[in-house]
């Protein structure tokens, strides 16, 4: 059960770096704060990416599960 | 890191991927992100050279496949839509080399409209990479 709500999915399967990347930045600007992205990769250079990259941009990792090869986050927009 | 410079010499398809992919992930970060093309490279910043990019060497046989492989990555395969989509984020400006663009044959009659214009190598060390957070040369 999570304890958030899910605002907008981003999926980049089969996508590589740095599209998954470019696509979670362009999604995050259509949202308002406190909105919550939960993003699907299959590109495992994620898995150290999106933690960066919110890290960077102020933005909070939530959750990162991974099941099967597929990669969800979940990002709330914080900045 | 607020700025970046980036130096690119190279013209290959293949080794020119690299730079263009770090300046699109810089971008991502709201990072402003200087390039000047120099050398052969600065024939990607018109639109017949971009398309006229090919691999070099050993690896030339192998450009069908690496095209292919960009596009399943989610990026355009053909490098000006490339410099287009890196331009249209805002945060990336492409220069000329002057001294490039008179060996090349660049000049502001075939440069691309997404180029900021053609400078002076000293005008963009003093001003883009002596003052970026982060330099690269490729």
């Amino acid at each position: 059960m999570r304890a958030f709500t899910v605002t907008s999915i981003l999926d980049t399967s089969g996508k590589c770096c740095p599209m998954p990347i470019v696509e979670t930045n362009k999604a995050m600007k259509g949202l308002a704060l406190g909105d919550i992205l939960e993003i699907i990769a299959t590109d495992t250079g994620t898995q150290k990416d999106i933690p960066s990259w919110c890290e960077r941009t102020g933005q909070t990792l939530l959750s990162t599960t991974e099941e099967n090869g597929v990669l969800r986050y979940h990002v709330r927009k914080d900045r | 890191m607020k700025s970046m410079a980036i130096v690119i010499r190279d013209d290959s398809y293949d080794k020119i991927l690299t730079p263009l992919v770090f300046a699109y992930l810089a971008s991502a970060e709201g990072t402003q992100v200087d390039m000047l093309f120099v050398n052969w490279a600065v024939k990607a910043l018109t639109v017949e050279g971009a398309a006229s990019l090919c691999m070099d060497g050993r690896h030339a046989a192998d450009e069908a496949m690496v095209r292919e492989n960009v596009a399943k990555a989610g990026l355009p395969n053909d490098i000006y839509e490339i410099l287009k989509a890196l331009k249209s984020t805002g945060c990336v400006s492409f220069y000329a080399c002057s001294l490039a663009g008179a060996i090349f044959g660049v000049n502001e009659n075939n440069l691309i409209p997404e180029a900021e214009g053609i400078v002076g190598a000293s005008w963009f060390l003093n001003d883009k990479a002596a003052k970026a957070d982060h330099c690269q040369y490729f």
